[in-house]
């Protein structure tokens, strides 16, 4: 057994001896109590403040709790007729009071977390003080009859003036009793599901207590003289028995719930699917909404089992409010386990301490997911940015090349349209006519072949329309949406038809093509069937490979089969809703 | 009577060829502008009895311009010309309420009556 150990349990010793000794001066001094509730009560708080002591050395809790044991005996002791003792069980009687309210308001860390509860308790504090320094200032041990007692009174002996004293202390409860329950409610209006739930037996205790407390308001301070008054003095001494029980049942339930951390370390026994690691936890903790974020390797930032950025919540306070506990392997961060404030730290810890090995590779998998995104994020870009920079292309052929040769166009018109030319001149200016005609045609279809105008002017539809006007063979087009889509998604779209009908006009000995597109539960669908000889392969022809890695580019699904009843069939499915 | 036109064209060169062919072939060209906002306050100061617009215009495009043209009393008929063919654009040259279309490079005297004439799209 450790010293701290050796230390408790002489304070458990000592504590006891004081609350048995305080019990046997009121029986020999036939003071009219339930000396067992008493005693019953007194040991509780005496037994449940050590176990906190011991299970939470840096808690208030536990010594708050020692405290009421300890004073609550103090009027008992003062019984006895000797100097001091019978101030010390005036002073004692005014204490337990603002001591349960602390302790209720505090638990389970100990300490008072709002203004409002600091004030609350503040006030309680303050009214139990100024009552007991008047009851010091007007004690008058002889008023009741006692002329050889050797008790000293106040500077300002007087029994009405005491009396007085002790019927406000009592009448004060109307208005501290509601201020304490408002405290208790606000608690629990901002508390979390979690803090709810392990909270709510001592609340309701509390609460119980508390109205008990309100009742006592209405009686009389001097239960031996008001059967009213000492039914309520006994009723909350019985029920003042259940705090230090709620609160080891509380410590208790901590270990149960360590049990389940036992259960997590055999579930991960058997690999785990991906992913499955924070159901576990969750499951372990008792917290649904716990969330488990990976570290990045080799930079900062963090993300989840399938790969995707997240980050650590701030702190706060409500129902909504998160911690994160950082799990570290030598020196770094390993993974997050964002959780309900209210779990406790340890049980957190052992939990992600039985999950390490597990962690560790899940982490690795998040790693790779990342990665993987990151390419597949970086590949989209490279796409989008190739598409803008045919779109600036397009837009530089037509305000710079074609805007000139349109204007030497008009230029040569004017001079074929002058009188006077020698007929070999005006056949050669007809010639640098149609020449520069056919160069201006070709110059559009290449602009029209780097990014169509009709596809920025129109959209998609529009755009595949115009393509099949231009193709080679009939083609019908179908498309169930007017609307824009995204541009990048148009973009693909668009280069999946045309490069699809190109292929059969060149390849597919076809006589007729269809385009499909449908937009369904935010995903484009772009068909393209023909009538031809089928056999197309994405593997194999490099335009139909371009077009499969463009839709892969933004996440879609591209593939080409050869139709049973003959020609093919090219399929696009690209997300188009963000 | 002369028919007298505004030019809208962000290109110098290609405003000046076309004054030039167009004066050549007897109509009156009343006055250029290089973008689409002064185009509209041109055409509502000088009323000419055709606008020839380019579709592409630094600030608004040329459709915009045509919307705010027929907004104003008694608006004088718009062709729309650019250097790309009409395909490009789809439907929007119908849509825009523009009289027709004139590719660039085939703007002349004929084909800008064939378009007033409504023979030409």
């Amino acid at each position: 057994m450790t010293r701290r150990r050796w230390g408790l349990a002489a304070l458990a010793a000592a504590g006891t001896g004081w609350i048995l000794g305080a019990e046997w001066v009121s029986i020999h001094h036939g003071v009219p109590e339930n000396h067992l509730i008493d005693a019953v009560t007194g040991l509780a708080f005496l037994a449940g403040g050590i176990v906190a002591l011991d299970r939470r050395p840096g808690n208030t809790i536990g010594p708050l709790m020692i405290a009421f044991a300890l004073v609550s005996y103090l009027g008992n002791w003062g019984n006895i007729q000797a100097p001091v003792l019978p101030l010390l069980g005036v002073i004692g009687g005014q204490l337990g009071a603002p001591i349960l309210a602390q302790i209720a308001l505090s638990y389970p860390t100990g300490r008072l977390r709002t203004a409002f509860d600091r004030a609350v308790i503040g006030v309680i504090w303050a009214a139990s003080a100024a009552v007991t320094i008047a009851l010091l200032l007007v004690f008058n041990p002889r008023a009741g009859g006692c002329a050889r007692c050797a008790w000293e009174p106040g500077p300002l002996p007087s029994r009405d003036a005491f009396t007085t004293a002790l019927w406000v202390y009592q009448r004060a409860g109307f208005v501290l009793v509601p201020l304490f329950l408002a405290a208790v409610w606000l608690r629990w209006h901002r508390a979390t599901r979690a803090e709810r739930r392990a909270l709510a037996p001592l609340w309701v205790a509390v609460s119980i207590i508390a109205v008990v407390y309100l009742m006592g308001a209405f009686a009389s301070p001097f239960p031996d003289a008001d059967p009213f008054a000492y039914l309520i003095w006994e009723l909350q001494g019985i029920l003042q028995v259940s705090l230090p029980v709620v609160f080891v049942w509380g410590l208790l339930s901590t270990r149960l719930a360590r049990s389940a951390v036992g259960d997590l370390m055999v579930e991960l026994e058997r690999p785990l699917p991906p992913g499955e690691l924070q159901a576990s936890l969750a499951r372990a903790l008792g917290d649904p909404s716990l969330e488990l974020l990976y570290a990045r390797e080799g930079q900062d930032g963090w993300v989840d089992a399938r790969g995707r950025p997240g980050s650590l919540p701030r702190p706060g306070t409500g129902p909504q409010a998160r911690t994160a506990t950082v799990v570290e392997r030598p020196g770094r961060p390993l993974a997050a386990l964002i959780h309900d404030p209210a779990l406790d730290q340890g049980l957190v810890r052992a939990a992600a301490a039985a999950a390490g090995m597990t962690i560790e590779n899940e982490r690795l998998h998040a790693e790779v997911r990342a990665q993987l995104e990151e390419v597949r994020a970086s590949r989209q870009r490279i796409v989008e940015a190739g598409d803008r920079e045919r779109r600036r292309v397009e837009r530089n052929l037509h305000d710079g090349a074609q805007q000139r040769l349109a204007t030497l166009a008009l230029s040569l018109a004017m001079i074929r349209d002058c009188d006077g030319a020698d007929p070999a001149t005006a056949a050669l200016i007809a010639e640098a006519s149609a020449e520069l005609k056919q160069a201006i045609d070709e110059l559009r279809e290449l602009a029209r072949g780097i990014h169509p105008a009709i596809l920025t002017e129109e959209g998609l539809p529009a755009a595949v329309e115009s393509l099949a006007d231009r193709s080679a063979l009939p083609v019908r087009v179908r498309a169930d949406f007017e609307a824009r889509l995204p541009e990048p998604v148009e973009a693909v779209a668009y280069f999946v038809v045309s490069e699809s009908l190109a292929n059969v006009a060149k390849y597919a000995r076809a006589s007729s093509a269809q385009v499909e597109m449908t937009r369904r539960n935010g995903t484009l669908r772009v068909e393209v069937l023909d009538n031809g000889i089928g056999g197309a392969d994405a593997a194999r022809g490099s335009g139909l490979r371009g077009l499969e890695d463009r839709v892969a580019a933004v996440r879609g699904r591209f593939c080409v089969q050869t139709r049973a009843s003959g020609g093919t069939r090219v399929l696009a499915e690209i997300p188009c809703d963000g | 009577m002369t028919c007298s036109v505004l030019i809208v064209d962000d290109h110098p060169g290609f405003r000046a060829r076309a004054r030039a062919l167009l004066v050549a072939a007897g109509y009156e060209v009343v006055g250029e502008a290089a973008d689409g906002e002064s185009g509209v306050r041109v055409a509502r100061d000088l009323s000419p009895d055709v606008v020839l617009l380019d579709v592409q215009l630094p600030d608004i495009t040329g459709f915009e311009v045509v919307r705010l043209v027929h907004g104003e009393p008694d608006p004088p008929a718009v062709v729309l010309i650019s250097s790309r063919d009409a395909s490009d654009y789809g439907g929007r040259i119908v849509r825009s309420g523009a009289q027709g279309f004139i590719s660039k490079a085939e703007l002349s005297a004929r084909t800008l009556a064939a378009v007033l004439e409504g023979n030409r799209r």
